[in-house]
């Protein structure tokens, strides 16, 4: 029985050793342009939690990646890739200014969780095309969901830039160029920030930060996946599936149809990753709303091993770096790409080192089992 | 003096003696067939002597040296080469291309194209094969594509080809064209092991052939000097009828009633042709034969993995031809499948967790959608202590059991659903002698509870001494049926390789047309059909 501590305790080391091994690789990377790695590394961590509205800010860029997170870790157990996190929640977030802008006169208890819905079917009507190809005639979702995006790009840059475009921005003549977005949210679908909150227990955070309630409710989700997959039928199903659809198929599972559910169920999540920043920061969408959550949703999905806690935990690195960035890049004078690249480092070792690690533990275990069995 | 010469090659396996003392002698210009039942060794001392295992004991030796085949490689130099049953051709190359890929003519790491379509034109030219080299491999018909993996060894000089079941996806020309070719090799000294089981066929063309019987080589005979029904006795032997304990044989109701059964397999042919049977509460149906004759299919399409194309399945009187797995595990049909690490369980699932798989939804262990994981884990308990299973804990992820226990487990959750029909197709192949005991002990107890038992073995032995009634499978059809020791020993052989035809419980076999008469004529005498003396 202990020996499953040790390799628990082992599972856990590795992406600790991976991280540290980035953080090294980092830091010649950054001595290379000149600057003194241990300064910068400080500068990074002072910035970021040193600074109340630092704490606050990277949680609010954790936010998205907590969903997109999960969502492409759903698709990923039940065996399938869901690329389209991308497309799936411009779509959905496109979908959900349309209902808020769109609809007057709704309380907000009405009107903010039927933003959200609307939100969640966008991503998962975007998501039932790729799934019903690939069930049904074998097409790679790889491929159909990688297009799906392109095609979202471009549909929502057409329905912002001129169908939807706001023609009413109340500028003064002469003045200025209008924004190309779509018209303003209607406050009632608009999602409060925490700054209520958290003043009850004496934590003022600043007004430029925009954490908001998201968070909590993207770490609720993450607890409800928790128990959708490993406490449920259908996450057992979903499980079966995505490691082995013949026996799953031997005993009486369906599998297209747990694969289909899965990837809609992902594609609800994927719809509702940009919210946190449409109805908290912007208010409405435009053509610089922000891209690339879904393709970061993946690295935190790999880094957190498809497990909600630890793409929980990858988020919040995330958000971490990021904000880091910021502060070195103000601050030391070095460019955010640095931090980009000790990003992908920090992944590409995250991913080798628990291969690695895993092989490792499974030789461990099997022969364990094999001296035991006999 | 014999150009390849095997002296007392032996090689063994957990639990078993794949190759027991085997000694060969093949001259060169020869073409040798090699034909067993599955399990007779055949596959393992073809890869002995292709460098896949190294033999035990014995000595292998080329042209009066000895050799030592460590390796595939080693083989190749030696000339040796091997055409495998599956064929491992790219299918986008060209005929050229794949011929010499992995040992291709170039200079300085640049491909010298025309050297290598000079070459291989002409080995085409010398051996009478005719093949596009531009073509794609995918755009040719089976017998060519074998005729690629033959130039591929040729083109690595092979003097020795072994051809694994090479007729086994061949059409009736195709083989006729393969013949020609493999006498034009044998015409230039090429020597040739060719293994099958397919007698009519060996009879055709090998000189001698060898026959092997669990792991012995029992015999060679040269092919003037031997015929059909006698190299069925030599394959078949003297089955031993194990001692087992069986209740007496009180038959009740039909529960699995199979009519005029038609399954397509692969490549849309049917794998199975209008079998019929029945098999009633408490008894054991044994299917016999050799692998390969729809056996698999028809199991498939029993427990809903295979569609049928014509005919009817029905599971206590419920028809369930268009069934979905799930209906018909619904209605009792428990299947322990012949690759049970493909269908029978999830390796990376826990123990636990693979004890309810295909249960998960029932009331007990899963409610309002969510699984009650302690019911769960109380009977996958019972179960590993029902069956003995030894584990070090329930958590463990089941690949990292044995595959004695993995059997176990499977078994432990089908038998614990207290199914109506049990469906076990080769339940212990692969096991060693405990867990197997154990098994045929399961099954045997299920039977003497009431339950149906379907059981699909290549091991004749078992087939026998667990069945009440047995009945043989041979080119997709149901050829005899019979309780055992209505029938000797060699007419069972005879069955098993396409020799006559028997219908059920009619008292002594009647000589009926070769693979055709079919069965539905039980009782009818039709002396029209009576043939001339038969084989004998």
């Amino acid at each position: 029985m202990r020996k499953r501590y040790r390799y628990v305790a082992l599972e856990l080391a590795s992406p600790l050793v991976a991280i540290a091994f980035a953080v090294l690789v980092g830091a010649v990377v950054i001595a290379a342009i000149g600057k003194d790695p241990v300064e910068v590394y400080r500068i990074m961590f002072t910035f970021a939690f040193r600074r109340l509205d630092s704490v606050g800010i990277m949680l609010f860029g954790a936010t998205p990646l907590i969903f997109s997170g999960l969502a492409v870790a759903i698709s990923f157990r039940a065996g399938l890739f869901n690329i389209g996190v991308e497309g799936q929640y411009l779509i959905g977030t496109f979908l959900a200014a349309l209902a808020g802008f769109a609809l007057k006169g709704l309380p907000s208890f009405v009107h903010l969780p039927l933003v959200i819905a609307v939100a969640a079917l966008g991503g998962a009507l975007w998501s039932l095309l790729p799934v019903y190809l690939k069930v049904r005639r074998g097409v790679h979702e790889v491929i159909s969901t990688i297009m799906l995006n392109y095609i979202a790009f471009s549909l929502i840059h057409y329905l912002i830039a001129d169908v939807f475009m706001d023609r009413q921005q109340g500028l003064m003549p002469g003045v200025g160029n209008p924004l190309i977005r779509t018209p303003k949210i209607a406050p009632s679908a608009l999602m409060p920030r925490m700054h209520g909150f958290l003043a009850l227990f004496g934590v003022d955070l600043p007004r430029h930060v925009y954490l908001n309630w998201f968070f909590p409710l993207g770490l609720l989700l993450a607890v409800a996946v928790h128990y959708l997959i490993w406490r449920t039928a259908f996450g057992y199903e979903l499980r079966a599936v995505g490691h082995n659809p013949a026996a799953a198929e031997a005993a009486g599972i369906d599998p297209a149809a747990v694969q289909i559910r899965a990837f809609l169920l992902s594609g609800l999540i994927a719809g509702v990753t940009g919210l946190s920043d449409l109805l908290s920061y912007f208010g409405y969408m435009d053509l610089d709303f922000p891209k690339g959550y879904g393709f970061t949703g993946i690295a935190v999905a790999l880094m957190g091993k498809n497990n909600p806690l630890g793409i929980v935990l990858a988020a919040l690195l995330f958000g971490f770096l990021n904000r880091g960035a910021e502060g070195v890049q103000t601050f030391a004078g070095v460019p955010m790409d640095t931090v980009v690249i000790l990003q992908g480092v920090m992944i590409l070792s995250i991913v080798v080192a628990s291969a690695v690690m895993g092989r490792y533990i499974r030789r461990q275990e099997r022969k364990e089992a094999l001296g035991a069995s006999w | 003096m014999a150009f390849l010469e095997l002296r007392e090659v032996t090689k063994r396996f957990p639990g078993v003696v794949a190759n027991d003392h085997i000694s060969l002698e093949i001259d060169r210009g020869e073409i040798r067939a090699l034909v067993g039942e599955n399990g007779a060794g055949k596959s393992t001392l073809m890869k002995v002597l292709s460098g896949l295992y190294q033999p035990d004991a014995g000595e292998i030796r080329l042209d009066g040296r000895r050799v030592v085949i460590d390796s595939p490689r080693r083989a190749i130099e030696l000339g040796i080469g091997m055409v495998h049953q599956h064929f491992m051709l790219i299918p986008r190359f060209t005929v050229l291309e794949n011929i010499v890929l992995g040992s291709e003519p170039a200079r300085g790491g640049v491909l010298r194209e025309r050297e290598a379509r000079r070459v291989v034109g002409e080995l085409c030219r010398r051996y009478e094969f005719a093949l596009d080299l531009g073509a794609r491999v995918e755009d040719l018909s089976v017998g060519a594509q074998q005729r690629v993996e033959i130039l591929k060894v040729l083109y690595r000089g092979a003097e020795i080809l072994i051809l694994d079941e090479p007729t086994a996806v061949l059409a009736p020309q195709e083989v006729r064209e393969l013949f020609v070719n493999l006498r034009h090799l044998r015409d230039q000294g090429k020597t040739i092991i060719f293994i099958s089981h397919k007698l009519d066929e060996v009879l055709e063309i090998a000189d001698r052939i060898s026959v092997l019987r669990r792991g012995v080589l029992v015999g060679t005979v040269r092919r003037e000097e031997t015929d059909r029904a006698a190299l069925a006795r030599m394959m078949v032997g003297r089955p031993v009828l194990l001692e087992l304990e069986k209740g007496p044989y009180r038959p009740g109701e039909d529960r699995l009633v199979v009519e005029d059964l038609t399954v397509p397999g692969p490549g849309g042919r049917p794998a199975v042709r209008r079998v019929s049977l029945r098999v009633r509460a408490g008894e054991i149906y044994g299917i016999a034969g050799i692998e390969g004759n729809g056996q698999s299919e028809l199991v498939e399409a029993l427990s809903g993995l295979r569609r049928a194309s014509a005919g009817r399945i029905l599971i206590g009187g419920v028809p369930v031809t268009e069934g979905r797995v799930r209906r018909i595990r619904e209605l009792g049909l428990a299947h322990v499948p012949e690759d049970r690490q493909r269908r029978g369980l999830i390796l990376a699932m826990t123990v636990w967790e693979n004890g309810v798989l295909g249960l998960h939804r029932s009331p007990s262990f899963a409610r309002r959608g969510w699984l009650q994981v302690g019911a769960i884990k109380k009977h996958a308990q019972s179960l590993v202590r029902e069956f003995d299973i030894r584990l070090p804990g329930l958590d463990i992820p089941v690949r990292n059991v044995s595959g004695g226990n993995q059997q176990k487990l499977i078994l432990a959750r089908e038998l614990g659903r207290e199914p109506t029909v049990i469906v076990a197709s080769q339940p212990t192949r692969g096991l060693d002698i405990g867990a197997t005991e154990f098994v045929r002990q399961q099954l045997l107890r299920a039977r003497d509870r009431g339950r149906a038992v379907l059981l699909v073995s290549a091991d004749l032995e078992e087939v026998l001494s667990l069945s009440d009634r047995v009945g043989v499978m041979y080119g997709g059809e149901l050829v005899a049926e019979f309780r055992p020791g209505e029938v000797t020993p060699e007419e069972i052989g005879h069955y098993m390789l396409g020799g006559r035809s028997r219908t059920a419980g009619a008292g002594p076999a009647r000589d009926g047309a070769p693979g055709g008469a079919g069965r539905g004529e039980a009782g009818s005498a039709s002396p029209g059909t009576d043939g001339a003396a038969g084989a004998d």
